[in-house]
């Protein structure tokens, strides 16, 4: 093997890396969670690391949970609590509300598994 | 006024080189496929061991023989399969082009050996079949989720063909360069 | 020196390569999209293979009828159907508004091929029980007596009757609910106007109830349906060319009181909120049909699911009862694919 060869090949193994950071990031890297509020964005949060996130909406604050790359709502000022009940979001294009509160949530990413969610 | 062609030294010897890189793509053929669309491509040995050793027009000539009458031997000529090899080939003759002319100019006697351009043409024949099979035959961005898997194992099996034509080369004869 | 060379000879080659592959990505999807708030819900407008240009212009549309269709087809607030509603309960004819005639047009026939389950004439019920303001009410339910003095008058759309522009009720205890199929029937005026403008891939989506149009640049666009029971996805299915998916729940409004839950979906026959079904999903063309049909087919029930979609013409129907149990036709099972197989799942005759 030449010096050359050598070369080549540390920089094809250092650009294989790089494509499956790029082309991969599918699963919960690189996924993240569009928050509106009446209807406009209001933050876009990753899901990466675990947290929750309280969202100030029309009738009180809405608290989401995000965890193992998902997220969903634990909290909210609303009667009926069907965004709690929406349970877990994870795959993208996901999406829930909670009306009253004017607060929604759409889980975005690379590789958009839905393009509607009908419920 | 006489007009024939008579096949000249050159000639003979492409076309046994191709009869030896057909014979090994159609024997390899025969073996099942641990993956779709991936096959160890051994028939590059033949390849490379051209390159290193009669230049890049013979590799150009010896590989685009191997693509055209090896389809035509396997039955799958002007099929999608053959479209995408003959991607792949010219993907790689091309890269074959550049990094020898480089090479020879740049690092004169010392530049890449049969492991980098095997490595090259590997990358090179993956990409160029990749490609044509997104733009021509699927369109969805979920193909590029195989592009890391099946890079990877042009680098793997790139480098040991390459390992391969240098022992072989190395067999061949003594003194040449590795 | 020498060195550095051989380096860039070999990064040379390799670079050119490299930048090729990474700059080589997948072309992005020319996907718009927008969010509205309107017809109290949230409604999302996916656009594809628009130009910017146009894709403001459909949303800006877009948004202008759907406020227009919030402030027209409220049956309780002063609009055209509050005024409408009015108009109804003095048993005298009226010219009817332009924009509401055909709504009770649809209403009638609607009325009719659901075998009177879905009968928006009980509007006075539904009030009854507290589901005319946008807040939730929170209980007690009402009286018995109360629900059987206003079943007795017996309002149905049959007693509303329509000659050339002019309308009247026969039966003053009338009261048009639309909010089992003014949903459906916003979408498809909204479906009509971006078609209008030359948008033809879309998916106008109404707080989870929408209407597809084209696809997504060839493939066809995938629509997720929630699991009642609120664990995320409980079914996918493919849509392309033009088709309307509608899920009527008892979990979209609903109080619950004493530990009881009441909801929204008032069965006319018993004046009480329909038992027996948590949700019921149909894919039809129309979304004022597919609207109404997933209305009258969540008060059918089990039971009687499958007669009602036919006598509708539905061609695909979901049922997932209140004990788990899924119900669908062979059509509609073909074309789901379910992300949790549910218990039991029931496939019936062919529609």
């Amino acid at each position: 093997m030449t010096r050359a060869d050598v070369v080549v090949l540390v920089l094809a193994l250092a650009l294989l890396p790089l494509l499956y950071v790029k082309f991969w990031h599918h699963g919960a890297a690189g996924e993240q969670v569009r928050i509106r509020v009446d209807g406009k964005p209001w933050k876009v949060v990753s899901l990466a690391h675990d947290r929750r996130v309280t969202v100030p909406g029309a009738l009180g604050d809405s608290v989401l949970e995000i965890k193992d790359g998902a997220v969903r709502f634990i909290a909210s000022p609303c009667a009926s609590k069907f965004c709690i009940h929406s349970g877990w979001l994870h795959d993208g294009g996901a999406f829930t509300a909670c009306l009253p509160n004017r607060v929604s949530i759409e889980v975005i990413g690379a590789r958009v598994r839905y393009d509607a969610i009908n419920f | 006024m006489e007009f024939s062609v008579q096949p000249d030294r050159t000639d003979h010897r492409i076309a046994w080189l191709a009869a030896l890189a057909i014979t090994i793509h159609i024997a390899e053929s025969a073996l099942p496929n641990p993956l779709p669309g991936v096959k160890p491509g051994l028939a590059n040995v033949v390849t490379i061991a051209v390159l290193c050793l009669y230049g890049w027009r013979m590799a150009a000539w010896v590989s685009l023989l191997r693509v055209l009458v090896g389809s035509l031997l396997l039955g799958t000529f002007l099929s999608p399969t053959f479209v995408l090899s003959l991607a792949g080939a010219l993907a790689s003759i091309t890269t074959l082009g550049a990094a020898s002319a480089l090479s020879a100019h740049l690092l004169p006697g010392r530049g890449l050996g049969p492991a980098g351009y095997s490595l090259l043409a590997a990358m090179a024949h993956i990409a160029g079949q990749f490609y044509s099979a997104y733009w021509l035959f699927i369109p969805h961005a979920a193909l590029f989720t195989l592009l890391p898997v099946l890079m990877t194992l042009a680098v793997i099996l790139g480098l040991i063909n390459g390992i391969i034509t240098r022992t072989m080369l190395q067999r061949l004869s003594p003194s040449s360069p590795s | 020196m020498t060195s550095v060379r051989r380096i860039a000879t070999a990064a040379l080659v390799t670079g050119a390569f490299v930048l090729t592959l990474t700059a080589c990505g997948p072309k992005p999807d020319p996907v718009h999209k927008e969010q509205i708030l309107s017809m109290g819900t949230l409604v999302n407008i996916t656009l594809w293979g628009v130009n910017d240009k146009l894709a403001q212009k459909a949303f800006s549309a877009a948004n202008e009828d759907f406020n227009y269709m919030q402030t027209a087809y409220n049956p309780w607030k002063p609009g055209p159907m509050g005024r409408t509603n009015q108009l109804l309960a003095l048993d005298a004819w009226f010219s009817a508004n332009p924009s509401i005639l055909p709504l009770i047009k649809r209403a009638k026939t609607l009325y009719h091929s659901s075998d009177g389950l879905f009968d928006p004439a009980i509007g006075r019920l539904i009030g009854l029980w507290g589901f005319h303001s946008d807040t939730l009410p929170k209980g007690p339910p009402p009286k018995q007596a109360a629900i059987e003095r206003l079943l007795a008058e017996h309002p149905t759309m049959d007693d509303v009757e329509i000659k050339g522009i002019r309308m009247r009720a026969t039966n003053a205890a009338v009261q048009v609910d639309t909010g089992g199929f003014a949903k459906g029937y916003a979408v498809d005026r909204v479906v009509d106007h971006l078609r209008r403008l030359g948008v033809h891939n879309a998916i106008v989506d109404a707080g989870g109830d929408l209407r597809a149009i084209g696809s997504r640049g060839g493939a066809p666009w995938r629509i997720g349906i929630r699991d009642p029971g609120g664990k995320g996805i409980l079914a996918e299915v493919d849509v392309k060319g033009d088709q309307s998916v509608f899920t009527s729940g008892v979990y979209e409004r609903f109080y619950t009181y004493h530990g009881k839950r009441y909801h929204h979906i008032i069965d006319p026959r018993t004046g009480y909120p329909a038992r027996g079904t948590t949700s019921a999903t149909v894919i039809g063309t129309d979304g004022t049909v597919a609207d109404a049909a997933a209305t009258a087919l969540l008060i059918a029930g089990p039971s009687q699911w499958h007669h009602i979609a036919e006598s509708m013409g539905v061609k695909y129907a979901m049922l997932v009862a209140s004990d788990g149990t899924v119900y669908m036709n062979p059509a509609m099972a073909k074309r789901i694919h379910f992300q949790h197989k549910p218990a039991k799942v029931v496939v019936s005759e062919p529609l």
